[in-house]
Order: C-alpha cells, then structure tokens, then sequence
C-alpha cells in the first residue's frame, strides 16, 4: 500500500512538472525580479545596481504623469466595461435566434478581433484619422473644419479607446451567445407561455443565467484594461502631451527611453496590484456562489 | 470508418499543405539574404537594423550586404530589419546577446553600453583603419567615452528647411534667410490656405526632439549650450527658456502643421510638400530619404533644402549636429566576429560607400567625413546630388566650429525624453520654467553619472 502511495506521488511530481517549471521559470521568477527591481535605480544594463528602497514609489506618487496615467487606466476601465459589454450583449440576443445566419455574422464580426493590433491600428490611422488620405481628409474637402480626434487632449484618449472597443466588441459577443445558448430552454418557453416580453425574457431568464460569465468577463476586461498599451502606443504612443499616458506605455517610457528599469518596475507592480485587486473580487465573487 | 479514413486523409492534406506553405517562405528569405549564393557553410555576422523603405533595405543588401559577402570566403553577413530595434538591442544586450554589430540611435544611446560593458573599445580598429584621421571630429569624440572609443557615426543628420520651389514661385515668396522672413511666409502661407509648414509626430514621438534641438541651437546659442552640457551652467537660464518658448510660439501660430502635426508623418508630410499643400517641411536632412517617393517625374527638382535660418543670436549659417545612426561592436562575441565586425563598419566609413549608397538611398548615408571631395555627383540623381551637397556644406560648418547640439547625439537618456516631451509646454500642460528645471533636475543625476557624452567645443567659446 505504501509502495503504491509513493509510485502515484512519484507520479503526481513528474505529471506536474512541466507546468511547474514553466510556471517558476516564465513567471515567478520574473515575477520576484520585477519586485526586486522596482526597489533599485537600475537601467536596464548596467550590473551596478542600488538600492534605493522605495524612493521609486514615492517619486512615483509626486509625479503627474504617472497619476495622469492611472486615471486614463480608470476611464479606459469604465468605457471598456459599459460600452463593449452592451454592445456584445445586444448582438449576442440579436443572433441568439438567427439559427441559420448566426455563423456568418460571427465570423463577419470577429475579422477586426482577428487582426493582428498593428494592422488595425494603421486601418484607422491611414483611413479614418489622417489628413491626407483618410475620412477627415474627405471630410475637410467637403468643407467641414475638422481635425482628428486624436489630435486633442481632451478627446483623444476616447478615440482611443473606441478603436480598441471596435475590434474587442465582438469576442464578447461569442462569448455572452454561447452562454446564452446554455440557458435551459424550458425556462425560456415558460416565460413566453406566461406572456414575458423580449425585455422581460432578457432581464429574468436570460441575464441570471449568464451572470457567471458576464462577471467573469467583467474580472478578466478589468484586468486586460490595466494592462492595455497596444492601442495606444500603435495610435499615438501615449501622446499628445501624456493624454493618452496609460501605466502599460508609461513603463515602457521609462523603460527604454529613460533608462529607468527600476521605476518602470515599480509601474509594473503597480498595475499587478490593480489586476490583485480585480482577482481578488472575482475569487470572493465565486466563492460566495460556491457556498449557496 | 469512411468518415474516419476521410478525416486522416484531410489531415494528412493539411500537415502536408503546410509544410509546403513554410517551405517557399524558408527558401525565399535565404535567397534575399544571399543573392542566391549559398553561403550555408559560413559563419554569420549579424547586424540589426531600422526597418528602412523596402528601396533602402535593397540597397543596402547589394551595396553592402552583396559586396562583403563576396570579397571573402568565411563570413556571410546577414541585415535584420527590425523597426523595434533600439528596444531588442537594448534587451539583447543586456542578456549578453544581440548581433554582432550594434545599431545605436545615436551616442547618447551608447553610454549606458559602454557603462555596462556591453561593447568592444574599437581604439585598435581606429588605429588600423586610420578612422580618427578621416572622421570629423566632434562626430569622432562623440562616439568616445573618457577617450576610448566605442561607436561611430554613420552619416550625419541636422535639422533644415525643406522648401517647395513651385510653391514659393508661385506666390512670389523668397527663400528664407533670416527666421524672420521664414515666419513672415509662414504667415502668409496660413493666409492662403496652405500650411504654414508640414511635420509631424505621428508613430513617431521623438520628432518633437527636432524642434526643441534647433531652437536650442538656433535661439539658446551652442555657446550657451555647450555651458549647459559640460556642466558650467544651469539648463534654467533665460536663453534655454527663449528657445523653449519660441518652440511654444510656433507651436500656437501653427507653424508645425496645426493640430494635424499628431496626424502626420514625415513620408505624408513630404506628400503634402510635394501636392503644393505647403511651402516648407522644416526637419531632419535624413528626411531626404522620403522625399524620393513623391518628388518624382516633373516634381523631381521642386524640392531644395537651406540651413535653418539665421537668427539675431546665431547669426552665421550653423547646423545641429545629428546622427542618422551610430555603429558599435557587440563585447560578447568572438574575436574574429569583433574584426569582421570592425572591418563591415570600416566598409561604410568610405566616401566611395557614402556615393554609392547617397545614389541608390538619398538622405541617410551623409558618412562625416573630413575630406567629401572624392565624392562625385555627376551621375546621382537630383535628390541624392542635393543631399551630398548639404552633407558637404555641413561638413564646412562644422571645420569652422558652427555647430549646434542635436538631442539624440549629444544629452543622456532621461534628459533626452524629457526634451521629447517638449509637447507639454506646447499643450500648456507644464510652463516654460517648470519644464526647464525639469530638465535640469534630470539632467543633473545623469551629469553626476558620468552619462553625458562628450561635448566638442564650438567656435566663441573660450
């Protein structure tokens, strides 16, 4: 009995190794470097490193960009979290009973989703935003006196955000349409029989149903917009002015163009502590649905 | 079991499809990558590079890449077009990896490398290859630290006006000389309709650093520059803070394109140029390059460059000195890869390398060199003529001693993002003075670090 005990242990190891390794290799240690350093002034390169303890954080609390660069993380949160999630859900219910063209709407949405970032980014830059060959350009022959969302402080992180909306919106949507697909179907045919309109349906049968999903996609959205840098540095590398500073290309500023590894670091832990945060809502979340 | 043979055969179609798809592709890249010699028995040198036009990147395969493959029978050199790459250098390096030769963006990028030993002294190679004697000196000392040398530069750059001479013909304006009669133009050329001059940021934040580094030369003075960078004065002086505000004041006249200046980009700039949209693209001479693309047919020769214009505190015609690139020598490969690599390098520091490349690759291989004479025009095309001419007459300059300070060449890392983030002052986010000492604050850590490079003396300074 013992023997066996060990032999399935023994086995238990080598069957999770792997990942393990992985894990510790591509993760953790990276991981524990990245605390280590947000606490040094090191470049990047230099093997002289000092310890400056938390002098990075600090400088970090006094500086305007990077408050500046958090409170667009925030608006990006909020837009993210309203804007594609209602339009993902309304497409979702709009497909739910188009049987026969369901796939190809799918398909037909998610082409921007597929694109590689880059290639979306320049779609919009070269023919929406650019004044030689794009929409304004059109738009300005046309006699209108306008000028690209992207070229004012106040209204270029939404432009922003709204072309990383256009190509995130529709993974959403398979996503809430294939939760909703899940909803038991005598529910559905209960409500009808007992005269629920499409409003009703939605609100008490379809929407409790797919609620697990709808907040775990709320977690992982948050999560993704505290990362979120390949948008905005593809459309305007943060600018003009730090208005589109989010703390993913502010760390890569600091980074590679300041040579400031170390306080790039600290950037780096802070947008962790926001994306703890996110899972930590989501684990009490689950786990208080686990107990019911 | 139909459908089960029907699934394996579908299977084995699509392994095979695809190893078929990846086969060209392999075999494609080692066709531009040799020219159709089979070098698979050499030893690679690698060198990484900025993802040029595809002419550029073709010229460079046959004027260098062709040429050093076929003069010896060990070493096969290999040109990686990488537009990220002062980030994978910097990674690369810093994991004791990368290519053999080292692109850098300019000297200043240099001396967090050499502090962390990251590349070969190339004083023995300069002795060899007679480097000190033919380069101009201040690009020369640029590329050293406390004396040794670790990078050269590859071809100047400096900041000018581009100007349309249709367009200036047309409305009966001059050619600028003084910075006055640039803005009055400017002024009119709003009134017209046109843009007062193209530029523009767009995918590319550093182009504000051209703007701050001509007025920095222009209107602070290299003399007061040249105090400000060897440490004997603060930046916060009134003639930093001028150069500051006057990049304001274009800034808020719309002399850099108006609000489309985070719209454009120096290749759509160079279109609008060309489309007579515009009387002037004040930028960077490596801006040549672009320029190709749309001054073409019976536009070629409507495009000229002249020297920023004289202003009351830099009278003399004076250039910002700049950098299109640097090249260094990786510390961690081997010794015959570091004298290949020495001998590639030496390879692009020639005239007759600047003649052909300037021929086929206007406006990026101004090589800054003391003697230009050998370098003949007679068969280039107008643009590259025009360009050689320009690297000629900055060559001029700088053995008269009037020079400037671009940016990327000569201030260290953090103080060079700051002066990127010049933008800033032009959206009112930060004041002059506020900005100023910013820089300073900067600017100071890096000078006690030993981070600044070293500063050539320009003339009237004692």
């Amino acid at each position: 009995m013992n023997q066996k005990t060990r032999r399935k242990i023994n086995w238990n190891y080598f069957l999770i190794a792997p990942a393990l390794i992985i894990s510790v290799s591509i993760i953790l240690v990276p991981g524990i470097m990245t605390i280590v350093y947000s606490f040094t002034d090191w470049n990047g390169l230099s093997p002289n490193i000092s310890f400056i303890g938390l002098k990075n954080f600090q400088q970090l609390m006094r500086d305007g960009i990077f408050k500046r660069a958090i409170m667009n993380n925030v608006i990006w949160t909020v837009m993210f979290i309203t804007i594609p999630v209602c339009i993902g859900m309304f497409s979702a219910m709009l497909l739910l009973n188009r049987k026969k063209t369901r796939n190809f709407y799918q398909l037909a949405f998610l082409i921007p989703y597929v694109l590689a970032p880059s290639v979306n980014a320049m779609l919009w830059l070269n023919i929406m935003f650019s004044p030689v060959s794009g929409v304004i350009a059109a738009l300005r022959n046309m006699g209108l006196d306008i000028s690209s969302p992207l070229a004012s402080m106040k209204t270029a992180i939404y432009a922003c955000a709204g072309v990383d909306i256009w190509h995130y919106w529709s993974y959403l949507t398979v996503i809430y349409l294939a939760a909703l697909r899940q909803t038991p179907q005598d529910q559905v045919e209960a409500a009808m029989v007992e005269g629920a309109g499409s409003w009703q349906l939605f609100r008490f049968v379809y929407l409790p149903s797919i609620m697990t999903t709808v907040k775990m996609m709320f977690i992982i959205i948050t999560i993704g917009c505290f990362l979120a840098f390949d948008y905005i540095k593809l459309l305007t590398g943060g600018g003009p002015a730090h208005a589109t500073e989010v703390l993913g290309t502010y760390a890569y500023s600091l980074a590679f163009g300041s040579m400031k590894v170390g306080k790039a670091a600290a950037v780096g832990l802070v947008i962790s502590f926001f994306g703890l945060i996110a899972s930590s809502i989501y684990t009490y979340l689950t786990r208080k649905e686990n107990m019911i | 079991m139909r459908k089960r043979v029907s699934k394996a055969v579908l299977s084995i179609v699509l392994a095979a499809s695809m190893v078929f798809a990846a086969v060209p592709a392999v075999m494609a890249d080692e066709i531009t990558t040799a020219a159709g010699e089979d070098y698979s028995d050499r030893e690679v040198i690698n060198l990484w590079f900025w993802g040029a036009e595809p002419y550029a990147q073709e010229a460079m395969k046959a004027l260098l890449v062709d040429k050093y493959n076929a003069s010896q029978d060990n070493y096969q050199l290999v040109v990686e077009f990488r537009p990220s790459v002062d980030a994978d250098m910097t990674t690369a390096l810093a994991a004791n990896q990368g290519p053999d030769i080292v692109y850098g963006s300019g000297p200043s990028f240099v001396m967090p490398l050499v502090e962390a030993g990251k590349l070969e002294p190339m004083d023995a190679y300069s002795e060899q290859y007679g480097w000190a004697d033919k380069i101009l000196q201040p690009y020369y000392e640029s590329g050293t630290v406390n004396g040794t040398l670790y990078s050269l530069v590859n071809g100047v750059s400096t900041m000018g006006v581009f100007y349309n001479k249709k367009v200036l013909a047309d409305n009966g304006w001059e050619v600028p000389t003084t910075i006055e009669e640039l803005e009055a133009v400017m002024d009119k050329a709003l009134e017209a309709g046109l843009y007062a001059s193209v530029t523009g940021n767009k995918g590319w934040q550093p182009v504000n650093e051209n703007y701050a580094s001509a007025f920095l030369t222009h209107v602070a003075g290299p003399a007061t520059m040249y105090k400000v960078l060897t440490g004997e004065e603060s930046w916060v002086n009134d003639d930093v803070k001028a150069a500051v505000a006057k990049t304001k004041e274009w800034w808020d006249k719309g002399y850099l394109a108006g609000s489309d200046y985070v719209n454009l980009n120096f290749s759509e700039s160079l279109a609008l140029l060309a489309d007579e949209k515009a009387p002037f693209f004040i930028g960077p001479s490596i801006a040549f390059q672009w320029a190709a693309s749309y001054f073409t047919d019976d536009k070629t020769e409507n495009i000229a460059f002249v020297p920023f214009p004289a202003t009351e505190q830099v009278p003399d015609t004076t250039y910002t000195l700049g950098a299109a690139c640097t090249l260094s020598i990786n510390a961690n490969v081997s010794q015959e890869h570091k004298d290949e690599a020495a001998k590639i390098i030496d390879m692009m520091m020639n005239a007759e390398f600047m003649q052909e490349m300037t021929a086929a690759w206007p406006g990026y291989w101004g090589t800054p060199l003391k003697d230009l004479s050998t370098v003949d025009t007679s068969e280039m095309s107008y643009l590259s003529s025009s360009f050689v001419d320009v690297v000629k007459s900055i060559s001029d300059a700088v053995n008269q001693g009037n020079f400037g300070y671009y940016d990327n060449v000569f201030f260290p890392a953090a103080t060079q993002q700051r002066i990127i983030n010049i933008d800033e002052v032009w959206f009112d986010t930060i004041s002059v003075d506020d900005y100023v000492q910013s820089i300073q604050d900067e600017f100071e850590v890096e000078f006690e670090k030993g981070l600044v490079p070293p500063i050539p003396k320009p003339s009237g300074v004692e």
